[in-house]
């Protein structure tokens, strides 16, 4: 085998499904010269689980828990997307203190998941390190909202009409204690890694992504901010309690691996304003909507929703025919489009760019294969 | 009865040394003591690698087996001990199972020459240093029949790379330890430490001393230079299919190659064995170790190089220092003398 | 002036009013839905390349004998835009595909083929894309139900 593939120009080379920096079973089959990458195809779809399917075989309620089972980075946050697509289509009244708990919740998930990003990406670039520095902030995160949903990673903590149970104390101080903590933490990233001499060298113009090339790919969330894009959801479309909230898009301009991580790394200094501005705000009141229906049954019609997911644009479709099971459930998943994009920058590359750039891309590989 | 031993002990003795010769049988001896002495080293310096790492990593690494965890490694040796030895069918067995065999020879060799002390050295020879260079080389060899035989093409492409990277590294490497050459006027490692009473030549020769160090780092393929064997991109790298104590010995020898290069760094720049108060051989220990645990902090630091940059590195920048260093010092010396 | 304001009347005049339906925002989470022949399908797309607009997906709902194809746009600014795009028609019946106008199409339309078997014509690559290549049917296809050769019986609720 090797002598044949040898005596050709190039030779193939199956990255995944089983490799250490494809963090999941993503299967990249790579046409190499040598080191130089010709020609990249992606290889999904080793996780399937067959959401959509679940979702059209579930009522609205038992499909709740399946959410958080599609990006279990960013669980929280799905969790939330699902309750509001389905209230938006039930006017469903949420109280104004769920709202605020919610989000507060959805962007600790956040501040989790690029903290992971984080740590793997450096791990993927050699950097073994700040992979444990990242998990031990994480760890606190995780703590933090195990206090209050009762679950680590695969929460079902929303309602329709609210979340399962009001804040208690233990999170209120964790998360107080928290925030500061992790401010110190960014600005001691910022000197080990962010200004480290090999970490630019490996990012600064690697995997550079116009903002055309990106619009043409359908790329969202981080990955477009950092072409230069200043397009949020919790922004463009506002959900929640964001409108009332002060925070900035932090955006870059260069889209290649360098500013993908910066956009990342700004975006949970963000996130903690946000925390702590709806946590500075919280009203008091009921956490759950009275008279929600015990069967939901959304009008018949077909609704979307958008929801900006820690990897992007998060699309929430579904068509009622009144009943309680819903006709269709179709889910956008940020990653999808996100890592179709490999097979048109990564040819050119070496190898060790490869890693760099899909792990630059922050994909969670059973949110693709749903 | 222990009078008994001792005086058949002496026959036995005075018999073989009839036999083989005083030299011949010091050297046996002396590789003996040696091969015990690179295993434990070995051990222990994974050992040391796993806690430092761990302390830098906010955790406290390995605790349980022993105290402190010393004896962790050990378990784990006996652990590689007992598992299967999978040779793949599709390999070229014969390099196969040389490759790792082959790593581990040149190790012991160096350690021939290492002067740990005024008089703790096997053979002090008027060519030692050269005699670590030249063994290193093989090093390179048996990892390309590694990787080549292994049949896997992450294996491979490793190899390439180890091949590229330890070419480009040993000439910085060779020309740094040259100027220390030129300086002391000898190859012999016991007469490179004498040459270096009253003033160690690192401070005679900094960019040497740092070339030297930076070489070495690569040479060893320690992170950030750790290419061949990049976690991250290819798996393993050379030894991704080799498995039970095969690996092992790859370990091993890495383990040791970086006590070796520390050592030289040790006798060329930093004094060798020489030091107040401690006899010397403590010192060169003290000295070797400091300089590993450097090795492991930047290790545990730093993120990875790409092979082009490293390959750049090493032909645009290392190499015309390392000349125009030496140059420099033929020059100064030619006009002190 | 917003983009759905500017589009509304080009869409309309083009690809005729009666086709065009505006929709409630905050109930539904897209503005305009524009029912459309298959045939004018990739000249709609190109026109909406040029205006700015993204890919955001595409998917399908099984109707019986009818299949929909939907697709989704969007705008990178603000005010949002979405539109909707609905091409029904018989099942077996090949669309063109977008892959060469928008390169996002490429994965979105292999999910398509993959979930309920619509061929798209022109598509460079049309394979399966989540479920095995040697999968013999489209799950997401209302006669499709599941027996114990995909893994156990999926208990279909009663519908109400």
């Amino acid at each position: 085998m090797l002598r044949k593939t040898l005596t050709e120009d190039s030779f193939y080379l199956n990255l995944g499904p089983q490799h250490p920096s494809t963090h999941g079973v993503l299967h990249l089959l790579l046409k190499l010269d040598g080191e130089r990458i010709l020609e990249c195809k992606p290889l999904v779809g080793y996780s399937h689980r067959a959401h959509e399917h679940m979702g059209q075989n579930r009522t609205y309620l038992q499909f709740l828990p399946n959410t958080s089972r599609m990006d279990y980075l960013g669980g929280l946050c799905y969790n939330h997307a699902y309750c509001l697509a389905v209230e938006k289509a039930c006017g469903i009244e949420v109280p104004e203190r769920a709202r605020y708990i919610r989000t507060v919740c959805a962007e600790l998930n956040r501040i989790s998941s690029h903290l992971l990003w984080f740590g793997a990406y450096l791990m993927d670039l050699g950097a073994f390190t700040p992979f444990l520095y990242a998990f031990d902030d994480r760890e606190d995160i995780l703590a933090i909202l195990g206090e209050v949903t009762g679950s680590r990673l695969t929460y079902s903590y929303c309602r329709f009409g609210g979340v399962n149970r009001d804040l208690n104390q233990n999170f209120l101080d964790g998360t107080k204690a928290f925030i500061p903590k992790l401010r110190k933490r960014l600005k001691d990233y910022r000197t080990l890694v962010t200004k480290n001499i090999i970490f630019l060298n490996r990012t600064k113009g690697i995997g550079t992504v116009s903002a055309e090339l990106a619009r043409d790919w359908a790329l969202t969330g981080p990955n477009l901010r950092a072409c230069g894009v200043a397009y949020d959801l919790r922004r463009a479309e506002p959900y929640s309690i964001y409108p009332e909230l002060e925070f900035e898009i932090p955006t870059a301009t260069a889209g290649d691996c360098y500013d993908r991580y910066w956009v990342r790394m700004a975006e949970m200094e963000q996130s903690l304003r946000i925390v702590e501005q709806a946590l500075g705000r919280l009203p008091e009141g009921p956490v759950k909507a009275a008279g929600v229906p015990q069967w939901i049954q959304p009008p018949a019609g077909d609704y979307h929703f958008s929801y900006e997911s820690p990897r992007g644009h998060l699309g929430i479709y579904f068509v009622s025919d009144g009943g309680r099971v819903p006709l269709r459930m179709k889910w956008r998943t940020p990653s999808f489009s996100n890592l179709s994009i490999l097979s048109e920058i990564l040819p050119g590359t070496l190898v060790a760019d490869t890693i760099a750039i899909l792990g630059s891309i922050d994909v969670v590989i059973p949110e693709i294969d749903r | 009865m222990s009078d008994g031993i001792l005086v058949d002990l002496r026959v036995i003795w005075e018999a073989l040394v009839r036999f083989f010769g005083l030299e011949a049988l010091v050297l046996v001896i002396g590789l003996v003591v040696i091969l015990a002495w690179v295993q434990v080293n070995a051990l222990f310096l994974v050992w040391l690698e796993r806690k430092v790492a761990g302390h830098i990593q906010l955790r406290i690494g390995p605790k349980e087996v022993g105290p402190f965890g010393v004896l962790q490694t050990i378990v784990d040796g006996i652990k590689l001990l007992g598992k299967e030895l999978i040779t793949p069918q599709p390999v070229s067995w014969l390099l196969f199972i040389l490759s790792p065999i082959m790593v581990f020879t040149p190790v012991l060799v160096a350690f021939v020459v290492l002067p740990f002390g005024p008089h703790l050295i096997i053979r002090d020879i008027n060519v030692g240093l050269m005699l670590i260079f030249a063994f290193g080389g093989i090093n390179v060899l048996s990892i390309l029949m590694g990787g080549w035989a292994s049949n896997n093409k992450y294996a491979l492409l490793g190899a390439i790379r180890s091949v590229a990277q330890n070419v480009a590294y040993e000439i910085p490497l060779l020309l740094s330890a040259m100027s220390v050459v030129v300086m002391s006027g000898t190859l012999s490692m016991q007469g490179i430490v004498e040459a270096q009473e009253g003033v160690w030549f690192i401070f005679y020769q900094p960019v040497a001393g740092l070339l030297y160090l930076i070489g070495a780092t690569a040479e060893t393929n320690r992170a950030p230079f750790d290419i061949p064997e990049a976690e991250s991109e290819l798996v393993a790298g050379f030894h991704t299919e080799y498995s039970g104590m095969r690996f092992g010995l790859f370990f091993l020898a890495e383990y040791t190659n970086m006590f070796i290069v520390a050592a030289v760094a040790t006798t060329l720049f930093f004094g060798g064995w020489r030091g107040p108060f401690l006899p010397g051989p403590w010192w060169f220990l003290i000295k070797v170790y400091i300089l590993i645990f450097g090795v492991m902090w930047v290790r545990w630091t730093f993120p990875r190089l790409r092979f082009d940059q490293l390959m750049n590195f090493a032909w645009k920048y290392m190499i015309p220092i390392a000349l125009l260093n030496l140059l420099v010092t033929a020059l100064v010396m030619k006009l002190v003398r | 002036m917003s983009f759905l304001e500017d589009i509304t009347p080009v869409l309309a005049q083009r690809f005729g009013v009666e086709n065009l339906t505006a929709q409630d925002r905050a109930r539904h989470g897209y503005d305009l839905r524009l029912a459309l022949d298959q045939e004018r399908l990739t000249e709609l797309v190109g026109l909406l390349k040029e205006a700015g607009c993204y890919l955001e997906y595409i998917t399908a709902v099984d109707q019986g004998q009818v299949l929909e194809l939907l697709y989704f746009f969007g705008r990178y600014d603000q005010p949002p835009f979405r539109l909707q795009v609905k091409v029904a028609m018989p099942k077996g019946v090949a669309v063109p595909s977008l892959a060469g106008i928008i390169r996002a199409a490429d994965w979105q339309e292999r999910e398509v083929f993959d979930m309920f078997g619509q061929r798209f014509a022109g598509h460079p690559d049309l394979r399966r894309i989540l479920l095995s290549e040697d999968a013999d049917f489209h799950p997401l296809l209302k006669d499709f139900k599941p027996g114990p050769e995909h893994g156990g019986e999926v208990v279909n609720l009663e519908r109400k």
